[in-house]
C-alpha cells in the first residue's frame, strides 16, 4: 500500500528515475535506500524526502503557518486515519466534513502533500460510502472528488463516483 | 432447675404471652371503632349531600342499552357543532378525551372520532357541586350522553376541532364506563418523535400501538389513515368501473402455488392440502379467457416470506387489474397508470385535512406526480444507477436500496415521486411473463415506483398455450397442477397484461409514512398474528 503511494508519488513528482524501496517491521515501514547517505524509513518522511528531491518545496506549505498544517495533517494520516477502526470511521468523516466547509484544500488555497496523502488514506472509505452518506459528508466528497482529478495524482488507484447535485435534499427516509 | 421452678418461669411466660396479646386486641378495637366512625361519617356525608343534591337527575351511570327503548332524541355529531349551532340545546354521544376539574369548574374535552369539543360543567343553578365532582371523576375513553348548549366563544380554543363554540353541559350520564387504566394515552400516541425527545415527554411504541390497536385506532392519526386508505379503495373501484372494468371475487384457497412454490402458506384441505393464494393472478387471467375483457379484484393475499422488514406484510389487501389489449401491452401501462393518477388526484382534492393530520404526526414532502406518467426503461434505470457509481450487471434485479436511490435519482431529474420502468430482463420475473420480442433477454414486464420503492408489479402474459407450457417447463413447474390454467389458454385467448398493487403500500408511500404496520388495520407478519 505504502510502496504503491510513493511510486504514484514519485510520478506526479515527476521523478524520472524510480527509487526502489524495502520494508521494515510487522507493519511494513517503508525504507528508501538512498545513494548518498543513512536509509530514510516511514511514509511521511520519505515523502518530504520526494519532495525536495524534486525541488517543488511550495508542496509542503509556503509559509510557516501553512508548513505547520501540512505536516499537521500528514501526521493525521499516519496516526488516525490509518488505525481507524469501524467506529471511528463516522467521527473521523464527519470532523474532517465540518474542518473542509470554508477550505479548498486542508492548508487552505493551496494544493499541498497533505491533500495528495490524505487522499491516498481515506480512498479506502470513500469507496464503500453508499450515495447518501456520500451527501451527508458533501464537503469530504467535494474534497476528495476535486483531488482525484488533480492532474497526476490518482494513479493507482478507482476514481470514485461522486454526484454533482444532491439527491437526498429532503430528509426523506 | 426444679419442677416448681420450671412451672414458674413458664407460667410468666404465658402471662406476658397474654399481655401481648391484649394489647394487641386494644389496638384493632380502637383502630375498628375509628373506621366505624369513618364509615359513618362518610355514610352522613353521602347521605346530606344527596339530600341537598338539587341535580340528581341531571347526571349519573346509565343503566346498560339493552334497546328497552326508542327514544326520541336526535344526537349531534361534533363536527357540526359550529357558530351557527349557538344558543340551541343539543344532545351530544362522545367520548371522554380528557378531563380538568378546578374548583367549581369541570372541563372536558369530548372527541368523536377525529374531532373534539370543549365542555364545561360549571356549579350553577342547573348543576350541583355533587354533579361537577360526578363529571370529574368519568374515566378518560368513557361513552358520555351530553345535553348541553351550544355557547360561542370570544377566543378560539386551539387544542379542539371546534374552535369556535363550547358546550355547557346540563345533563351527563354514562353510557359506557372505561377502565380507570388505559395500556397507552392517547396524547403519546399521536407526538411526533422529534417534539417527544424535545420535551422529554412519552411516545408510544409501535409493538404497543400494535398490542392494543383497538386504542390506537383511536388517535387523530390512525382515524385519519384509515379514511385515506377506505378513499383509495373507492377511487380505485370508481376510477375502474368508469373506464369498463367488471369487478371480480376469486378464490383465496387454491391448489397451486401462482408465483414460485417457496413463499406460499400450505393449508390442510380435507386429505389433501392447499394453497393460500399469493394472488388472484391466474384467476384474473382465467376471466379474461372467459371474455370478461376488463377485470378488477380487491381482496386478501398472501405472503409466507420470512421477511421482517418495514414493507413486508404476510397477508395484505391486494387491488388487482387484468385487462385484454388490442396491439401494444403499453396500453395496459396507460390504462393503470391513468389510474393511479386519478387516485393522487383523489387524494390529493377530496382527503387534504387527513394528510394535514397526519402530516402533523409523520411530516413528509406533498406527494409529486407527472402527467402522463413517467416511464423509464431497465436499461435506462441500470445507466442512471451506474453513473451514480452503483455496480451491476444488465441483467441482475434491483436491490432495495438501488430501489430507493434509483427513487431518488429520478426524483431529482424528474420532480416526481411516481414512475413505471419498464422492459425488466426476462430472468427475473414469472413464468407467464410475454419476452420481449426484440431481445430475449428481456421481458414485457413492468414495476411501479411510489417514493422509491415499489408498489405493483405487472406484466404483458403469455396467451399461446405453447409458449406458456415453454416457459413453465424452463421454470421447472409441475405442468399437472397448472393444467386448468394452461388449458383455459387454448380456446382463444386475447393478449392481455395486468398487475397488482399492495393496498398497505400505496397508502403507506402516498403519505411517507415509514411502515407499513401503520396502514394495516391489523397487520400481520411473522411475528404477529394477534390482535
Amino acid at each position: 500500500m505504502a510502496l504503491r503511494e510513493l511510486s504514484s508519488l514519485e510520478k506526479y513528482l515527476g521523478l524520472k528515475k524510480p527509487n526502489k524501496y524495502s520494508t521494515q517491521g510487522d507493519k511494513k515501514v517503508p525504507v528508501l535506500q538512498s545513494n548518498n547517505g543513512a536509509p530514510v524509513a516511514g511514509l511521511v518522511t520519505i515523502a518530504c524526502h520526494l519532495v525536495k528531491q524534486a525541488q517543488r518545496p511550495e508542496l509542503l506549505g509556503d509559509s510557516a503557518e501553512s508548513r505547520a498544517v501540512v505536516q499537521q495533517w500528514l501526521e493525521y494520516r499516519v496516526a488516525r486515519l490509518d488505525v481507524c477502526t469501524k467506529d471511528d470511521i463516522k467521527i473521523t468523516l464527519k470532523d474532517l466534513n465540518l474542518y473542509l466547509q470554508d477550505k479548498v484544500y486542508l492548508a487552505g488555497n493551496q494544493f499541498t502533500l497533505a491533500d495528495i496523502f490524505m487522499y491516498y488514506g481515506i480512498h479506502p472509505l470513500i469507496v464503500d460510502l453508499a450515495v447518501q452518506e456520500k451527501e451527508k459528508y458533501v464537503n469530504v466528497t467535494r474534497w476528495f472528488d476535486h483531488v482525484q482529478h488533480y492532474p497526476g495524482v490518482r494513479h493507482h488507484l478507482p476514481l470514485v463516483v461522486v454526484l454533482r447535485n444532491r439527491v437526498y435534499t429532503s430528509g426523506h427516509h | 432447675m426444679t419442677k416448681e421452678e420450671v412451672q414458674g418461669a413458664a407460667q410468666e411466660e404465658a402471662q406476658a404471652q397474654s399481655k401481648k396479646a391484649l394489647k394487641k386486641q386494644q389496638k384493632e378495637a380502637e383502630k375498628a371503632a375509628k373506621k366505624a366512625e369513618k364509615q359513618a361519617k362518610l355514610a352522613a356525608e353521602e347521605q346530606s349531600t344527596e339530600e341537598d343534591d338539587f341535580a340528581k337527575e341531571r347526571y349519573g351511570v346509565s343503566a346498560m342499552v339493552q334497546s328497552q327503548q326508542k327514544l326520541d332524541r336526535l344526537l349531534v355529531r361534533v363536527q357540526d357543532l359550529t357558530a351557527d349551532k349557538a344558543e340551541q340545546l343539543i344532545w351530544v354521544r362522545a367520548r371522554i378525551h380528557t378531563s380538568r376539574a378546578k374548583g367549581k369548574q369541570c372541563f372536558l374535552v369530548l372527541r368523536q372520532q377525529q374531532f373534539n369539543v370543549q365542555a364545561l360543567v360549571a356549579v350553577g343553578d342547573r348543576a350541583s357541586k355533587q354533579m361537577v365532582k360526578f363529571a370529574a371523576n368519568v374515566t378518560k375513553e368513557s361513552i358520555v350522553d351530553v345535553e348541553a348548549v351550544v355557547k360561542k366563544v370570544e377566543q378560539k380554543i386551539e387544542s379542539c376541532s371546534q374552535q369556535d363554540v363550547e358546550l355547557h353541559v346540563e345533563r351527563i350520564f354514562v353510557i359506557s364506563q372505561a377502565e380507570a387504566r388505559l395500556p397507552l394515552q392517547l396524547e403519546d400516541a399521536v407526538r411526533p418523535e422529534g417534539e417527544a425527545d424535545e420535551e422529554g415527554r412519552a411516545t408510544v411504541n409501535q409493538d404497543t400501538k400494535l398490542d392494543n390497536r383497538v386504542i390506537d385506532l383511536r388517535t387523530t392519526t390512525s382515524q385519519a389513515i384509515f379514511r385515506l386508505q377506505s378513499g383509495v379503495c373507492q377511487l380505485f373501484r370508481d376510477t375502474l368501473t368508469k373506464k369498463g372494468f367488471v369487478e371480480i371475487q376469486t378464490p383465496k384457497i387454491i391448489s397451486a402455488a401462482s408465483e414460485g412454490g417457496a413463499n406460499v402458506f400450505t393449508v390442510s384441505y380435507f386429505k389433501t392440502s392447499a394453497y393460500l393464494a399469493q394472488s388472484p393472478q391466474l384467476y384474473k387471467q382465467m376471466c379474461i379467457c372467459a371474455d370478461f375483457d376488463k377485470v378488477f379484484c380487491v381482496g386478501p393475499v398472501f405472503r409466507a416470506e420470512d421477511s421482517n422488514t418495514h414493507r413486508h406484510l404476510t397477508e395484505f389487501v391486494g387491488l388487482d387489474i387484468e385487462m385484454a389489449f388490442n396491439y401494444h401491452y403499453h396500453e395496459v401501462i396507460d390504462s393503470i397508470t391513468d389510474t393511479m393518477v386519478q387516485i393522487f388526484k383523489g387524494l390529493r382534492d377530496n382527503f387534504q385535512t387527513e394528510i394535514q393530520t397526519v402530516n402533523k404526526q409523520y411530516p413528509s414532502e406533498p406527494f409529486k406526480f407527472l402527467e402522463p406518467t413517467l416511464r423509464l426503461e431497465y436499461t435506462e434505470a441500470v445507466a442512471m444507477l451506474r453513473q451514480a457509481g452503483v455496480e451491476m450487471g444488465d441483467e441482475d434485479d434491483l436491490s432495495t436500496p438501488n430501489e430507493k436511490l434509483l427513487g431518488r435519482l429520478v426524483k431529482e431529474k424528474y420532480d416526481t415521486d411516481f414512475y413505471v420502468l419498464d422492459k425488466y430482463p426476462l430472468s427475473v420475473r414469472p413464468f407467464y411473463t410475454m419476452p420481449d420480442p426484440s431481445d430475449p433477454k428481456y421481458s414485457n414486464s413492468y414495476d411501479m415506483f411510489m417514493r422509491g420503492e415499489e408498489i405493483l408489479s405487472g406484466a404483458q402474459r403469455i396467451h399461446d398455450a405453447q409458449l406458456l407450457t415453454e416457459r413453465a417447463s424452463h421454470h421447472q413447474i409441475d405442468l399437472e397442477k397448472i393444467k386448468a390454467y394452461i388449458d383455459s389458454f387454448r380456446y382463444g385467448a386475447p393478449p392481455h397484461g395486468g398487475g397488482g398493487i399492495g393496498l398497505e403500500r400505496v397508502c403507506m408511500l402516498y403519505l411517507g409514512l415509514h411502515n407499513v404496520r401503520q396502514t394495516s388495520m391489523f397487520p400481520r407478519d411473522p411475528k404477529r398474528l394477534t390482535p
